[in-house]
């Protein structure tokens, strides 16, 4: 009897993985935990192993195919046994697999039936009867939702914090009519780019049509296209979304950064010997930025459904440049942590997220962002919030410029930062009065020891 | 008249037609069924006198109307000797409304609670302390009423035969066990499952009397049950009455009878109680052959009568399944 | 208000009603002078006479016989058995004859009489004297199933019980008999079918019989210190069962706990489960239904064993946890 290989769910928030690529071809032989294929979600690169023994009868998708969560991507099997031609959708929901119609298959069924539990059948859900009723009632999915109890069962509880947390705008990507998925990729159309105009945002096949594009005038020397896809896709998902939902406002600063020049040389050493990392300015400003969160809780905050949460932790985020795209790796509990461990921190951050090893719960809880792009020649911009965050500081290079102190005309080393935050949450004059402190923390780094 | 016929002191000549007509009564009743059951036209089982009508009629002739009677699984003349009609009883067995138990009993369990019939019972030795228990509220609310409690040679191997009537001697019960010894239970011969003669030889280790009456003749059996009925009235007690007699059909509808001879069954035909009560009614002149057919005729209307007065009567409807379980 | 123990209570209801109804009796094996095996009668023989305290061979089979056959001519028995166990002996009276008549008769006849019985473990009487048969009575349709678990409940159950026109098996746990709580001096009866929230609570329902409320209940303020909030509820009686306040909980709740002390396999609990599974409250379940019962083990004689064969305190605050998934 074939095995399903399905799309698995690796993190609270994924809805869909993209195969990056295939590690076997139809018909070759799968041994349990032999990695099948390499997918991509919205956190992480993984490979998927095999839990079963046997044949790769079918593959369904080919690389950069987005394949939602327990979808069927193909069958382990014996040589021979019939496996469905088309994909047969998600597992357990409504789409069965065609079972395998000959004789000789049923009566081996038979035989088997004790020790075989249903496991052609597409994996079930565990939920409770309460689970399944909220659920039905809030229309999501039981799928996508992490059980709290033994063998992951979903609790009521689940669905009911699953429901809160996610914001509407992601359920509605992954929420819409059969007919309206297949317009859409019949048309070429994503379905994360339509707003839908059903219930809790979902997508009708109207919604498809009324996005589609107009075809793009030919040209005469054909560009190179790729197709969008994996994390670039996800960070522009990402930003779309930001920027579309959070009405984002940006306070720029100047901060006079000779105190922390003359502290960072004296930490230099210390610090290197300690943990055989060089401190960069930021760790100091991370370590400035925290300080300031702890006096200005009204920063610290995500936007979760309807609810403000002011998070005590102050977790923050280092955006990393990768070759193709960006990753957030978040360094948990910044306000507590020294200079030293802040700088191994975060260089050991930089280096997972550059080799593709960071964990999911690496990249998670953030509370806050910095996003530096000091080593070029920019002074300021304006950052886009990693949401749920519901602000992000974006630092510009250090220059010396004259500026005047006690009547004087001198040289700084001034530093532009640009503090972007969601006016739906933060107002003007708290993001101010934030960024003023920050300023003075960094001018007179001393604080930081109060 | 060549013998001055010996009556006990509660019956009457003149209700001696209206017994023998109740002798035919339970005769053609049970032949009826039996054809009916043979033919499929009534379901489940039933459990024939045929041959006994004697200790049934005889036994209860002594009794008051007041008097109540428990009966057993073979039950249908207690019925009818205690005053049940046969339209009643043939609408039961047909399942019917107008039946005894609304047709929910059938055969086994007819009942007539109000003409002191306190039921047929589907389990053997049943009786007995049902028996003990209705005599206990006779005894106690002082209503003065006596209760027969009819079993047969194989419930007095129950259990519930030496608990009852220990019970019912110790506490002086107005109760009369009568036995009647058809001479198997179902298919076991009394002989091989009892170790005495007569059953009625059991009274001594309750020391209560005991005595053996020729249960194919109703004129016996009724003079023997006249007696313990008047030492119970009086407050003296139990006892119990044998009433020795013969089971002329099988136990229940598909008996082979293998287990008897046929030569035993025609020596029992000759003395069919019956024919013996037309006979010493005949002789003593209390009517003629001629009036004896006429009762005979009369007995046969009757119950083919109350077989179209079954078949015209109403199923119940499915509601009355979930009615009656609870008062 | 006085306090009573649940033995007074009893005896209390019991006299109470006999002052009233000429018609109640209490028989039993050693009801008399000795006052019956757990006292339940002491004293009674004494104001009602022998008559009416009826002192009985040791004969289960013939006592409950007799029971029926005096309620079915107009008394109202109540017949004590020394110990539930010995229903074995008495059960052919109370399924087959007690349960049925009224139905078999078609509705004609009642059978109002109480069965009252001491049941369950806790006193070292070991295999044949410490059982909880109560499913077993609760399956036969016709009868009626008591378990009351306070003296509170216990006087105004049994007045119900001896009022009701139906057979009635009436457990009184032995070790509620030392129990005591609030018992008003007059008479007051407590419909059947009535269950009781001994303790109101939002997070787990526990539905629990006789002595398991008590343990429930302890099991419940142990779990209070932690925060969580247990609903105890005695169903009272089994037969007729109080389903909608326990499916009104469930849907409170979310989560079901069923204790009681008989042997799980085939106990009541498992009728519960499935009633609430088939209820509307199905889809508020968070968390599969548990039942704790006892062990499928005839009772043993050593203390320990013995305890360990019915579940306890720390069974009932685990199997609550499990259900909160807080272990």
């Amino acid at each position: 009897m074939p095995k399903e290989i399905f799309m698995p769910k690796l993190s609270s928030t994924m809805q869909v993985g993209t195969l990056l690529q295939w590690f076997k071809e139809e018909g070759d032989s799968v041994e349990v935990g032999e990695p099948l294929f390499e997918i991509m979600t919205d956190k992480i690169n993984i490979e998927v192993e095999s839990y079963e023994d046997g044949i790769l009868l079918k593959r369904y998708f080919e690389e950069d195919d987005e394949v939602p969560i327990n979808h069927v991507v193909g069958y382990i099997g014996e040589a021979g046994e019939e496996v469905p031609e088309s994909p047969p959708g998600e597992s357990g929901v409504s789409n069965k697999p065609d079972s395998p119609k000959s004789p000789e298959s049923s009566e081996q069924q038979t035989e088997t039936a004790p020790q075989e539990q249903p496991s052609e059948q597409p994996e079930k859900v565990r939920a409770t009867p309460a689970a399944r009723r909220v659920a039905r009632e809030r229309e999501v999915s039981l799928a996508e939702i992490e059980g709290s109890g033994p063998k992951g069962r979903v609790h009521q509880a689940d669905v009911e914090s699953f429901t809160t947390t996610a914001s509407a705008a992601a359920s509605s990507a992954s929420s819409a009519t059969p007919l309206a998925q297949k317009v859409a990729k019949a048309e070429g159309v994503e379905l994360q780019d339509i707003a839908g105009s059903g219930p809790r945002g979902k997508i009708y096949r109207a919604d498809v049509e009324k996005a589609k594009q107009p075809e793009a005038a030919s040209q005469t020397v054909p560009a190179k296209r790729v197709k969008m896809a994996g994390m670039r896709k996800i960070v522009a998902d990402r930003m779309l979304h930001s920027k579309t939902t959070a009405p984002h406002v940006t306070l720029n600063s100047e901060i006079d950064m000779v105190e922390v020049v003359a502290m960072r040389k004296r930490l230099l050493d210390p610090v290197e010997k300690q943990t055989g990392y060089r401190i960069s300015y930021t760790e100091i400003i991370m370590k400035a930025t925290a300080h300031a969160l702890k006096r200005h809780p009204n920063i610290n905050i995500s936007l979760e459904g309807n609810e403000i949460v002011q998070h005590d932790a102050v977790h923050i985020g280092l955006a990393v440049a990768l070759e193709d795209g960006l990753l957030v790796p978040v360094i948990k509990d910044a306000d507590r942590k020294g200079l030293a461990e802040l700088t191994a921190d975060c260089k050991s951050a930089g280096q997972k997220a550059k080799s593709g090893k960071l964990k999911p719960d690496e990249m998670s809880e953030g509370t806050f962002t910095i996003s530096n792009l000091g080593m070029y020649a920019v002074d300021t911009f304006n950052p886009v919030i990693n949401q749920p965050e519901s602000a992000i500081l974006g630092i510009g290079r250090i220059n010396e410029k004259p500026v005047g102190v006690d009547g004087q005309i001198v040289l700084r080393p001034m530093m532009g930062v640009s503090l972007s935050f969601d006016h739906r949450v933060i107002d003007g004059a708290p993001a101010a009065a934030f960024l003023t402190d920050l300023k003075a923390i960094l001018e007179n780094p001393l604080e930081l020891l109060m | 008249m060549t013998q001055k016929l010996k009556l006990p002191p509660q019956v009457k000549e003149t209700e001696l037609r209206e017994l023998y007509k109740q002798m035919w009564l339970i005769r053609f009743f049970e032949e009826k069924v039996d054809e009916f059951f043979a033919k499929g036209m009534i379901h489940g089982t039933t459990h024939l006198s045929v041959g006994q009508e004697a200790s049934a009629v005889g036994a209860i002739a002594v009794l008051e109307d007041k008097d109540k009677i428990t009966s057993t699984h073979r039950g249908h003349g207690h019925c009818i000797a205690k005053g049940a009609t046969v339209n009643g009883m043939m609408a039961e067995l047909f399942g019917r409304t107008t039946g005894y138990c609304k047709g929910k009993g059938g055969s086994m369990h007819i009942a007539d609670v109000d003409k002191g019939n306190l039921g047929a019972n589907g389990i053997v030795g049943g009786g007995f302390a049902i028996a003990a228990g209705a005599a206990l509220t006779s005894q106690m609310k002082k209503e003065g009423y006596v209760v027969l409690c009819f079993f047969g040679d194989g419930a007095s191997n129950e259990g519930s035969f030496h608990e009852a009537l220990n019970l019912a001697s110790i506490w002086k019960l107005p109760v009369i066990f009568i036995c009647e010894n058809n001479q198997y239970g179902m298919s076991g011969p009394v002989k091989e499952m009892i170790n005495i003669e007569d059953i009625a030889d059991r009274a001594a280790s309750y020391g209560i009397p005991g005595k053996v009456v020729d249960g194919n003749d109703v004129f016996d059996t009724m003079n023997g049950v006249s007696e313990a009925v008047e030492r119970a009235r009086n407050g003296e007690g139990p006892s119990i009455i044998e009433a020795k007699t013969y089971r002329s059909k099988g136990h229940s509808k598909s008996d082979a009878k293998k287990y008897r001879t046929r030569e035993e069954e025609k020596e029992w035909l000759l003395r069919d109680p019956i024919k013996l009560m037309a006979e010493v009614m005949i002789e003593e002149g209390i009517f003629t052959q001629q009036e004896a057919d006429q009762i005979k005729a009369d007995a046969k209307k009757e119950v083919e009568e109350s077989v179209e007065f079954a078949k015209n009567s109403p199923e119940p409807t499915l509601d009355a399944l979930m009615e009656d379980i609870y008062a | 208000m006085r306090e009573l123990t649940y033995l007074e209570a009893v005896r209390e209801a019991m006299s109470q009603e006999m002052r009233e109804n000429e018609d109640v009796f209490i028989l039993g094996e050693d009801i008399g002078v000795y006052g019956g095996a757990f006292g339940v009668t002491r004293g009674m023989i004494e104001e009602f006479g022998p008559e009416r305290i009826r002192n009985t061979p040791i004969s289960e089979a013939a006592i409950s016989g007799t029971a029926v056959g005096a309620a079915l001519t107009g008394m109202r028995p109540i017949l004590e058995l020394q110990f539930s166990d010995f229903m074995t002996i008495a059960m052919d009276n109370m399924v087959n004859q007690a349960a049925k008549i009224r139905y078999m008769y078609g509705g004609k006849g009642k059978v109002p009489m109480v069965l009252r019985t001491p049941a369950g473990s806790g006193t070292g009487a070991a295999a044949q004297h410490s059982q909880s048969l109560e499913a077993w009575m609760a399956h036969i349709p016709g009868l009626k199933v008591v378990q009351p678990s306070t003296a509170y409940d216990a006087k105004g159950l049994l007045k119900a019980a001896i009022d009701d026109d139906n057979p009635v098996i009436f457990y009184e746990h032995k070790l509620c008999y030392r129990t005591k709580s609030d018992v008003p001096e007059e008479a007051y009866s407590i419909p059947l079918g009535k269950a009781d929230i001994k303790k109101e609570g939002t997070d787990v329902t526990i539905v629990a019989t006789a002595i398991m409320v008590h343990k429930s209940l302890e099991a419940a303020e142990e779990l209070e210190k932690e925060g969580i909030h247990v609903e105890v509820i005695d169903p009272r009686t089994l037969v007729p069962l109080d389903i909608e306040t326990i499916v009104q909980s469930v849907k409170k709740t979310g989560r079901l706990v069923v204790v009681h002390e008989a042997v799980k396999r085939g106990g009541f609990g498992g009728e519960i489960a499935s009633l609430i599974a088939e209820s509307e409250a199905f889809d508020y379940l968070d968390a599969p239904i548990k039942r704790l019962g006892g062990k499928a083990v005839p009772i043993p004689y050593n203390p320990e064993l013995e305890k360990a064969a019915v579940p306890g305190v720390s069974d009932i605050v685990t199997a609550v946890k499990e259900t909160l998934n807080r272990l």
